[in-house]
């Protein structure tokens, strides 16, 4: 029925507005090993509880976000723009 | 005797009598009544038939809760089964259908399942319908399908409309009874933002069956001053006949509003009904409470009511529910409605008070049976006596309506719907909600089943006040005078198991769920809440449980030994009532079911003739039909044959298009592509290789250098929108010390592909640039004017077909004024539109990959772009993982043509390719047919294939083998290029 | 002189305009929109639009981080795009939208709650000011929003969904035209 996901630059907008791409992972180096590689591509984490994920303000913004879910009950404890959230 | 309609009283009109049927019989009613309430007053008690046993039913409810009176409502497209009438308003011309009977409710064969109750008891289903297995589809499956479902959905379409919307609040008030309306008073008079929502067709909740005083004023003037106060509040929003029916994430709120379903003829501009998400930044629970039945033999069958309902109909509308009364109780409910049933004239029979004490308070004249339960109601169609136990000994009691109340349970669906847990309370004899919602708070008798009016706007009105100040308002509670005639119910101690029942105790009517049922369960090892559920049906029709539940746990509580906490809930789910699958819908079906997306050329193709196709959302071109051409195999072989001789015109406008900008472009550019991008000289076209980081080809393009800090990218158009986002999270995301932008352009360009070898010199009549293959080569782009200079577009010299071609993009508005004037300039060359039929031929034809190749399971090195794979490159995505193992080995399937051995026969796309004398096997699989078409130029069906070694293949027999429908084809594996091998068209 | 005329056809060149007391919806006029990519953070850019903007209300609109959309009802010619693009520069870059995004202007006492049947975004003016913009879904279309006076508000559509999202707005409008 609905759902809200804060923006740190529009506001709470319905999830509709946004695509999810999944955990936020750090990528590895072009000459990382093999098997840092494989972790990164393919392994995930499904963790009951706080979660960082990366959400495409699609409809909106077009910022990509990282945002902490609580996979458990949805609340979603923080909110950020994943570019500036680096500086 | 029966119901019937007192002389005065009521919230009715009896100056406006409505007119209505049920079942044919033409009835009469008054503004204000509830369907449910006209059929009372007009005696007809008798309203519908059970589930399984179909036995006689009659209203038992004045509200969301009804299980047993769902009706049919309405004719046509416009019918809606499963209506409750206790919901349902009167209107002129209403025409009502009982449901569930055969031939006619009066008479019904059905309820000689009755008679077989005994071996229709629980899991009955379960046990009888499982063997033999043969039996499950033909037999078994038919005859549950035709004993299931209650009303029954008209196949016609529905002829009203529906639509969603969005509200925003800062408090959000559920019910408008006392607790809501004190709460929005206060809060409403603070300056806060209120929605307050309420099921019912006016606000004042219980007030509106009471007959109290508050301050001096009635309970239904009270409710009058306040609304009007309301309504004068620009801040505040009443939403009536709205039921909230979910809470979600985000502290939103599902509601439907039913804004047409109480007229005849709807507005046809507006909507029936309307589905409101609401945001809020608090919401106040103000639901009340529900009265639990109580579970005695007969306790379904008409004339028995719940003793609030009972009050409603006396009070609200004015109608009594028989002659001889008598009320069961286990609380003081039963004897607030003794009062009111006394200063109408009935005084009643008896009042069955479960407790030894009774109710000491009580001066009115009915006799009390304290001590004493109802054991067992008697009657068929309409109840003729009650059978009263006290001390061991039985009493037989000639009465015509029977008033039940087995205590209250505080209404909290909502709040249990985000995971939440009910708390089971001794003290309350309920389920509370849980503590400590974010967002949600509860008040009034949803709370505490014991709070009166008075407790009520109290505590509405403090809660309010609480939750608005917080968030920076300045409000005081409002308060009221003193409340004259407060009927509250302290809970008692529930009564589960009524003693001495004889007949059949019903826990859920809309099921036919029994006492038995649940006793049943518990001794075949079902006694789990869940397991129970499902074993008897309990709680799962329409009605979601809305009485029975609590009666099923207390009796599972006492049939196991333990407390109904321990016993436990279901789990509360959206939604609280039914809503329609057309408010659900809201406007989006029909055409408007999704958008459509249009090229800038949409009306040139029209016009032009075009066959379209939905392609996503979009509407290409396929072909363009001429007279005589009766196949569309004739068409595109006509488009396919004028592009290699002469020149054809198609309109690419879907590519994705994607404008990037910053000084680090060029640096992006390198990192996003597979190849390499660093050094594309301004005014160059490349065609590109996007990988993902798994090593997949995820897109393909060509990217042109406009300036030294501008690109202009196109992407496939079933990627555009995927590419877009991929690039912006390499750019933000990924890499955010690049110095990069993008901007999606796609909708900013009509973009034609001008194909054949009379492209040139049809584009030279348009372009005032030279373009001579000297002056603008293989690849070349750059920005171009148009038309003496009316214009300025971007030319571009790529080839999809093969042929000499050029893309050339124009802003979208003109795109068809200049798609004429080619077509102007190209006449005399012989120029044809070509829809993306004929593209995809000259595309295979050339061996050109789509997504049809590209399928998330190719490496570069598969489609033979190996070389594409920069290994200069320090990074790129995709750089880490393509160069695996198993993504290089030789064996790896590879693209490959396919021409049939005899070119009279052909093959289809997906197909499986087998080597020369092997069986048709899995093991044997070589590989499949990814594109294939009849090539017009080769003069036969030609495909493109990926398979297993294929690029050393080139000259082995084969047989393509469609297994699905057993068709073999022999043919030969080839180079995938089927025209011009050595490029030489391209570069005229 | 090129023997062929070039002639602009409208997005919604076909479409009826709602003119009602309550509710009004009107295309406007396909003149310029140039979408600015700057630096998400550059207030000094920020600034420095509305001199290169014709000067009217509202015409320069916010349009996500660092991005914002300089607005007209006139055509602006190739020079004098490119004049501004060049005004632009070093701080940002301008991308011509002006066939690419398509502007309609609903108006009218009901126009907040004509537009909350398909946007969850809160239009009430103390939430959305005057002048405020945002991108936001419309029923099923993205679509950007500026309010331009207390009761109307201009929506700016991708050019393919245009005649889509007037079909939509149209609907949602029947109750109150």
């Amino acid at each position: 029925m609905a759902s809200l996901i804060p923006c740190p630059h529009c506001g709470k907008r319905p999830k509709e507005e946004f695509t999810v791409k999944g955990a936020v992972l750090d990528r590895p180096a072009a000459d990382a090993t093999p098997n840092a590689w494989m972790d990164y591509v393919y392994l995930r984490d499904n963790p009951r509880g706080r979660y960082d994920e990366y959400w495409h303000h699609t409809s909106g913004c077009r910022r990509w976000l990282v945002i902490t879910r609580d996979t458990a009950t949805h609340e979603i404890e923080a909110s950020r723009d994943a570019a500036l959230a680096r500086e | 005797m029966t119901s019937y309609r007192l002389e005065s009283g009521g919230l009715i009109d009896r100056q406006s009598r409505l007119s209505f049927t049920f079942d044919g019989k033409r009835m009469l009613g008054f503004a204000g009544d509830s369907l449910a309430s006209a059929l009372l007053a007009n005696g007809c008690q008798l309203v519908g038939r059970s589930f399984k046993y179909h036995r006689p039913r009659g209203i038992l409810t004045a509200g969301a809760a009804e299980p047993n009176a769902l009706m049919t409502i309405g004719q046509g497209g416009r019918t809606e089964p499963n209506t409750r009438a206790t919901m349902q308003e009167l209107y002129q011309g209403l025409e009502a259908a009982s449901q569930n009977r055969w031939p006619s409710l009066d008479f019904d064969i059905g309820s000689f399942n009755s008679l077989l109750s005994p071996f229709l008891g629980a899991g009955f289903y379960y046990k009888t319908f499982m063997w033999p297995a043969a039996f499950w589809e033909k037999v078994y499956e038919p005859f549950i399908r035709k004993a299931a479902g209650l009303g029954k959905a008209s196949y016609e379409k529905d002829p009203d409309t529906y639509e969603k919307a969005w509200a925003h609040c800062d408090l959000l008030l559920i019910g408008a009874g006392p607790t809501g309306l004190a709460a929005a008073l206060t809060a409403g008079r603070s300056g806060a933002r209120v929605i307050l929502v309420d099921e019912q067709s006016m606000i004042g909740g219980s007030l509106l069956s009471d007959t109290a005083r508050i301050g001096e004023a009635s309970a239904t003037d009270f409710v009058l001053t306040a609304k009007a106060e309301l309504e004068s509040l620009s801040n505040v929003t009443i939403l009536t006949r709205t039921t909230a029916f979910g809470w979600y994430d985000g502290n939103v709120f599902g509601a439907v509003e039913r804004v047409q379903k109480h007229v005849a003829i709807p507005n046809a501009k507006a909507p029936v009904e309307r589905l409101w998400r609401i945001v809020a930044k608090q919401a106040l629970l103000a639901t009340g409470a529900e009265e639990r039945p109580l579970v005695f033999g007969g306790n379904d069958i008409p004339g028995v009511m719940m003793a609030t309902a009972m009050r409603s109909y006396l009070n609200r509308y004015g109608v009594a529910p028989g002659r001889q009364v008598a009320i069961f109780t286990t609380n003081d409910s039963g004897y607030a409605l003794a009062l009111d049933l006394e200063a109408r004239g009935i005084v009643p029979v008896a009042i069955v008070d479960s407790r030894a004490g009774g109710n000491p308070a009580y001066t009115g004249k009915a006799r009390i049976v304290k001590g004493a339960v109802v054991s067992d109601a008697k009657g068929g169609k309409a109840l003729s006596s009650i059978v009263i136990l006290k001390d061991g000994r039985t009493e037989n009691l000639k009465v015509d309506a029977l008033a039940m109340s087995g205590g209250f349970s505080p209404v909290i669906h909502l709040a249990c719907h985000r995971g939440g847990k009910p708390v089971w309370s001794d003290a309350e004899a309920a389920f509370l909600a849980p503590q400590q919602l974010n967002g949600l708070q509860i008040a009034g008798a949803a709370l505490s089943t014991g709070n009166g009016i008075a407790a009520c706007l109290s505590e509405g009105a403090a809660k309010a006040a609480v939750l608005v100040s917080e968030m920076g308002f300045a409000c005081t509670a409002a308060s009221f005078g003193a409340v004259e005639g407060d009927m509250s119910a302290r809970p008692e101690k529930p009564l589960w198991s009524v003693p001495g029942v004889k007949g059949k105790a019903f826990v859920d009517y809309q099921n036919d769920v029994t006492r038995k049922d649940l006793g049943l369960a518990v001794r075949e090892g079902y006694g789990h809440v869940e397991l129970a559920k499902r074993y008897t049906t309990s709680g799962m029709a329409t009605d979601q449980g809305k009485l029975s539940n609590i009666n099923a746990i207390g009796l599972l509580a006492e049939a196991r030994g333990i407390s109904p906490g321990d016993v436990g809930t279901t789990t509360f789910r959206p939604f609280y009532t039914p809503v329609s699958f057309g408010a659900l819908a809201g406007a989006y079906h029909g055409t408007h079911f999704q958008p459509v997306r249009k090229s800038p050329l949409h009306e040139w193709a029209k016009k032009t003739g075009a066959v379209f196709v939905e392609t996503g959302l979009w509407y290409r071109s396929s072909w363009f039909p001429r007279d005589g051409e009766s196949t569309w195999r004739e068409s595109v072989d006509r488009e396919v044959l004028n592009i290699r001789k002469n020149a054809g015109l198609c309109d690419v406008s879907m590519l994705g298009k994607i404008e990037i900008c910053g000084k680090d472009s060029a640096e992006f550019l390198n990192r996003v592509y597979s190849n390499a991008f660093l050094k594309l000289p301004v005014g160059k076209a490349r065609y590109g290789l996007m990988l993902r980081e798994d090593g997949m080809i995820y897109d393909d393009g060509t990217t042109s250098r406009l300036s030294d800090e501008h690109f202009f990218m196109t992407t496939t158009t079933a990627y555009a929108a995927g590419v877009m986002n991929h690039l912006e999270f390499c750019a933000q995301a990924l890499w955010p010390d690049l110095d990069v932008r993008l901007a999606s352009s796609t909708d900013q360009w009509a973009q034609m592909a001008i194909a054949g070898p009379k492209a040139r010199t049809t584009l030279e009549k348009i372009v005032e640039e030279d373009i001579s293959n000297a002056a603008f080569p293989f690849l070349a782009a750059k920005e171009v004017s148009l038309c003496g200079g009316q214009l300025h577009g971007r030319l571009f010299r790529i080839s999809f077909s093969g042929e000499l071609a050029f893309e050339l993009a124009v802003p979208a508005g003109f795109g068809e004024s200049i798609a004429d004037a080619l077509m102007e300039a190209g006449r005399e060359h012989g120029i044809q539109p070509y829809g993306v039929e004929a593209l995809g031929v000259l595309r295979i034809e050339k061996g050109h990959v789509t997504h049809n190749e590209i399928n998330g399971t190719v490496v570069p090195g598969d489609l033979g772009f190996g070389k594409m794979v920069s290994q200069a490159k320090p990074d790129f995505i995709g750089k880490a993982m393509v160069g695996r193992e198993g993504l290089v080995s030789a064996d790896r399937p590879q693209l490959v043509g396919v021409l049939p051995l005899d070119p009279k026969t052909s093959f289809r796309s997906g197909s499986h390719i087998l080597a020369k004398g092997a069986a048709a096997t899995l093991e044997n699989d070589q590989g499949y047919i990814t594109s294939s078409a009849y090539s017009p130029h080769v003069g036969s069906t030609i495909g493109l294939a990926l398979v297993k070694s294929g690029s050393t293949r080139h000259g082995e027999e084969v047989l393509v083998w469609n297994g699905l429908r057993e068709e073999f084809t022999p043919a030969r594996l080839c180079n995938p290029v089927f025209v011009d091998q050595a490029n030489e068209k391209l570069h005229v | 002189m090129s023997e062929f005329r070039i002639t602009l056809r409208p997005a919604l060149g076909s479409v009826t305009s709602i003119v009602s007391e309550n509710i009004a919806l009107t295309p406007l006029p396909e003149g310029h929109v140039v979408h600015v990519l700057g630096k998400p953070g550059d207030e000094a850019l920020a600034k420095r639009l509305g001199s290169l903007s014709d000067g009217s209300a509202h015409a320069v609109r916010a349009a996500g981080p660092g991005q914002w959309f300089i607005v007209g009802n006139a055509a602006k010619s190739h020079a004098d795009m490119t004049a501004l693009f060049e005004a632009l520069k070093p701080d940002a870059y301008g991308v011509d939208q002006s066939q690419g995004r398509v502007r309609m202007l609903a108006s009218g006492p009901m126009v907040e709650r004509m537009l909350a049947k398909g946007t969850a975004v809160d239009l009430s003016l103390t939430q959305f000011p005057l002048g405020h913009s945002t991108t936001s879904v419309i029923g099923h279309i993205a679509a950007h929003l500026t309010r331009v006076a207390d009761d109307a508000f201009e929506i700016m559509v991708l050019r393919g969904f245009a005649e889509s999202l007037w079909d939509d707005l149209a609907h949602m409008s029947a109750e109150f035209a």
